[in-house]
């Protein structure tokens, strides 16, 4: 028979962090080579799988962060350290290190986008002889609902960083959409440039669109999809747009690629 | 003109009574509510030979004729035996000497059914033929009774409101592997009939107690996951009415009976009304009878030699207090005008 | 080779045949239709050939038998995955040509699609072999001819039926020794030519015309028409969504089932992400992704055929009286309105 591509592994938890009341990161023990941007099913005995992005990338593991929301990830925040998780993966695409080599780099995450591109920003906290220079706008809901404090500080020391939250401004923390601060980037006077743009579809749509006002070429710009995915191989059709499976081709875009996606 | 009528012997006959001294309204029967549509012409001959020209759609479910003067009388029986020999003879086996004297009793009234399964999309049984059957069953009789029948328990036939009202139903069938979980019946459960359905470990559990059998979830089944037992059910009401003095909806008497048992006790019916009336019959509708007998009388001489099948339901008791009332007594003046 | 047998003659092989294969055909369900009255036409085991029902087209296509409605994947306890079983006999199954094209859909889907074939479906696609059916001359739902789908070679036996008899092809050779005692005959399958129906299909021809396309108001009227129900896409051979979820069995639900179960893009909760949001929220929106999806996404995607095979089990299905043929047309219409503006504005002719 053909090995089975369906079957999960089990995985170690070795911490769980509380990020907010709502966000946990799940660190497993797992020596699997994993790029920035892909993804792993997780699933839990008794309930299910669902597609999660890697947040953090380890020699021997690999970090999760998870949404209190829906059946699948509630399920999963009763676990304690020790106990195991099953999972398979890593599925996808992922961002293109080779094409952001030696040039500026824009990153605009919004609420749990943030999740998706932290083990990027990891890598270039570490390597940052790798880009030119890293320009990252975050934005969060309220200060309930900011992630990764500890990273974000960190970050804040080695980039260019802006954080916002939607309605009020705490100390580091501007007030308003992440929209609002991308002119802020100084765009013209990158030599060679990507930026990279994640979050919920309507903040990636319109962030996009502030991009392209401020001279940002639509080649430039890199998004990453969220979908419901069973399967994350190209076989259960949720994930479908148009003729693009976001499990296969995605879930990182080029935007010239993302704006044809119809849904 | 004649003014020495027997009214009451025209009565028995199915001539109604017009204000118009000398006048009659003829009602024909059509059990089920169905004849084929030439007879319409046999309508019209009489309406326009002997009537006003008018047809009333009775109200029963008959056609109905007004305008037709005593004199005519005889001559419109005469015309009728060919409808008569066909629609309750030929049609519904029914046991009687067609002649030239039209309708012999009035006593069972004309059998009502919606559409059914015929052509509805809801129905689970077929109206018309049961309609048919139980024609042979009270027709002709001097003892009234009203019935109805519907496809349903949407009971457009207005089953609630006749002295026997049958209501058809279905047994559901589940078939767990099919089921795709899509929800479609628990939702239509939910808006149609009796939010019996619920998603329980991705596939469908039904509390049974309070299933109607209305099939809406094997209508809206997009796999076939759920069907209709092959078996026809029934469910039986009994006492419901309009009328000036006590009018109230009917209440189960029999649920998920076959056909076979529902036809035995409809059989009873003239010899329990025999019963009650001590042979004598009388202008009293079914459900008055139920009433003199009492609810456990009824019960004893309805189901005389029935031997019910094993999915019948049959109703403990009956208390009619709380739904019947003289007509507008509780209805009081509220600014003090008398 | 071809052979004229009588039923009971074809019963006492199939006895023989049902030792070594399970024989799956369309067989009536009686009384046991959407409506009172009406029966069921879907495929099951067969014991006779005299189940069969060849003169009328199955409400649900053979698409089952190989990808089941409600198909288990593993067995979980608290430690480990293990993977369902399956019945390893072979499996012979009683299909129209049309059906024949639509399995090939799925394998492409199961088998092509992504970077490995879906161990599921093959393990049950491969043990399949076909029986052709012939169709007569078709029914007032069928576009076959226009998909394309009206012919197959790929079968291992064909049967046409004749009362109280049946002539049989026998291609594969694996069967010849069980029918080389029996009367020889000379037989062809023969295929429908022509339906009642003629479909046309789309051509979009530009990105812009695609776009336009997605926005034609075409899709909102079936907002109101369509009930979002999934009956189309059940009874369709070449759907092949699934969505997969656990089952417990015990009380602490530490051992149980991952199972995999149709699912409908016609449904409003399929693309629905944990958190509560999703794509495609009208029914036009999601009835313009089936129609895509069938004549122009999967073809875009793999070249050669178009998803749909013109069986017309999705009209015959739906509850509402859409009728997929009608709806394709439709659209070929606007299409070509559409094209013939795009042309008029390059300045190029059509």
């Amino acid at each position: 028979m053909t090995a089975n591509i369906f079957k999960p592994d089990p995985y170690r938890i070795a911490d769980i962090v509380h990020e907010t009341e709502l966000e946990y990161t799940f660190k497993v023990e797992a020596g699997v080579k994993v790029d920035h941007g892909q993804f792993f099913q997780i699933s839990l005995p008794e309930i299910g799988e669902a597609p999660i992005s890697v947040s953090g990338i380890g020699r021997d593991w690999l970090e999760f962060t998870i949404r209190k929301v829906g059946k699948v990830t509630h399920r999963l925040f009763s676990l304690r350290r020790g106990d195991r998780l099953f999972m398979r993966g890593p599925y996808g695409n992922s961002f293109p290190l080779d094409e952001f080599r030696g040039k500026d780099l824009v990153v605009i995450a919004g609420g749990t986008g943030v999740s998706p591109v932290r083990s990027l920003l990891k890598h270039y906290f570490d390597h940052l002889d790798e880009i030119r220079s890293l320009h990252f706008i975050a934005g969060f809901k309220d200060r309930g609902s900011i992630l990764f404090a500890d990273d974000l500080k960190d970050f804040a020391a080695r980039f260019h960083a802006i954080y916002t939250l939607d309605k009020e401004a705490i100390p580091g923390f501007q007030s308003g959409l992440v929209t609002e601060h991308i002119r802020k980037i100084p765009f013209a006077g990158f030599a060679d440039y990507n930026v990279v743009i994640v979050g919920p579809p309507v903040m990636m749509r319109y962030a996009a669109l502030e991009c392209l006002k401020n001279g940002v070429s639509k080649e430039r710009i890199w998004m990453s999809f969220e979908r419901n995915m069973s399967c994350a191989v190209g076989k259960c059709g949720h994930c479908k747009i148009n003729e693009t499976y976001v499990c296969l081709e995605g879930p990182v875009f080029n935007y010239t690629k993302a704006e044809q996606l119809l849904d | 003109m004649n003014h020495d009528i027997d009214i009451k012997k025209l009565q028995v006959n199915c001539f109604r009574q017009s204000k118009v001294p000398g006048e009659f309204m003829l009602q024909m029967r059509a059990p089920g509510g169905v004849v084929q549509a030439k007879y319409l012409a046999v309508v019209q001959h009489i309406a326009d030979t002997w009537g006003n020209g008018q047809l009333h759609l009775g109200m029963r479910q008959t056609f109905s004729i007004p305008g037709i003067k005593y004199e005519n009388i005889e001559a419109v029986n005469e015309y009728l035996r060919g409808y008569i020999e066909e629609v309750e003879v030929a049609s519904c086996d029914v046991n009687m000497d067609v002649n030239e004297g039209g309708y012999p009793t009035i006593g069972a009234r004309n059998v009502m059914a919606c559409i059914g399964n015929s052509h509805c999309i809801k129905a689970n049984i077929d109206t018309l033929s049961l309609a048919r059957k139980m024609e042979k069953l009270v027709f002709p009789s001097h003892y009234h009774i009203k019935m109805s029948i519907a496809g349903c328990p949407n009971d457009c036939a207005k089953a609630t409101f006749n002295d026997f009202g049958i209501v058809g139903i279905a047994k559901m069938e589940y078939d767990y592997d099919r089921c795709i979980a899509c929800e479609r019946c628990v939702e239509t459960c939910a808006s149609h009939a009796t939010r019996v359905l619920s998603l329980e470990n991705g596939k469908i559990v039904k509390d049974v107690c309070c299933c109607v059998g209305c099939a809406e979830c094997a209508t809206v089944c997009p796999t076939g996951a759920w069907t209709r037992r092959p078996t026809k059910f029934y469910r039986v009401l009994i006492g419901g009415r309009s009328g000036k003095q006590y009018p109230r909806a009917g209440k189960i008497f029999l649920n998920w009976v076959t056909e076979e048992v529902l036809l035995a006790v409809i059989g009873n019916w003239q010899a329990f009304s025999a019963e009650v009336l001590n042979h004598q019959p009388r202008y009293l509708h079914g459900g008055h009878l139920i009433d003199m007998a009492g609810y456990e009388k009824f019960k004893e001489w309805i189901l005389k030699g029935v031997k019910l099948n094993p999915e019948a339901e049959v109703a403990e008791r009956l208390y009619w207090t709380e739904t019947e009332y003289r007509s507008n007594i509780h209805v009081k003046p509220v600014c003090g005008v008398d | 080779m071809a052979y004229r047998l009588s039923l009971s003659r074809m019963d006492e092989l199939l006895e023989k045949m049902r030792e070594s294969y399970t024989i799956y055909a369309p067989m009536r369900f009686e009384k046991r239709g959407r409506y009172s009255d009406t029966d069921l036409v879907r495929y099951d085991k067969i014991r006779s050939v005299r189940d069969i029902v060849y003169d009328e087209k199955s409400h649900f296509s053979p698409k089952e038998v190989i990808h089941p409605i409600t198909q288990a994947l593993f067995h979980f306890t608290e430690f480990e995955y293990r993977e369902s079983e399956v019945d390893e006999r072979p499996v012979l199954v009683f299909v129209r040509p049309c059906d024949i094209h639509g399995i090939q859909r799925l394998d492409t889907m199961f088998l092509e699609n992504g970077d490995a074939a879906d161990p599921y479906y093959k393990r049950l696609r491969d043990k399949v072999k076909f029986v052709l059916m012939e169709c007569g001359k078709g029914w007032d739902t069928c576009f076959c001819v226009s998909m394309g789908t009206n012919r197959t070679e790929d079968y291992s036996l064909a049967v046409r039926f004749a009362g109280e008899e049946l002539l049989l092809e026998v291609k594969d050779p694996s069967f010849r020794p069980l029918f080389a005692s029996e009367k020889t005959a000379d037989f062809r399958p023969e295929f429908v030519s022509a339906n009642r129906l003629t479909v046309r299909l789309p051509e979009i021809k530009s990105r812009d015309v695609l776009e336009k396309v997605h926005a034609l108001p075409l899709w909102e009227s079936y907002d109101t028409r369509c009930l979002s129900c999934g009956a189309c896409t059940a009874a369709c051979v070449s759907c092949s969504c699934f969505t997969t979820s656990d089952v417990a069995y015990s009380e602490n639900g530490r051992s149980g089932d991952r199972r995999r179960v149709w699912a409908s893009c016609l449904h409003k909760d399929f693309t629905v992400m944990a958190g509560g949001h999703g794509f495609r929220k009208t029914p036009g929106e999601r009835m313009r992704f089936r129609t895509l999806h069938k004549v122009y996404d999967f073809r875009a995607r793999f070249g050669g055929a178009d998803m749909c095979v013109g069986c017309g089990r999705c009209t015959d299905r739906c509850p509402q009286l859409i009728s997929f043929a009608a709806t394709l047309n439709r659209l070929s219409g606007e299409v070509d309105r559409l094209n013939a503006e795009a042309a008029a504005a390059t300045g190029v002719s059509v």
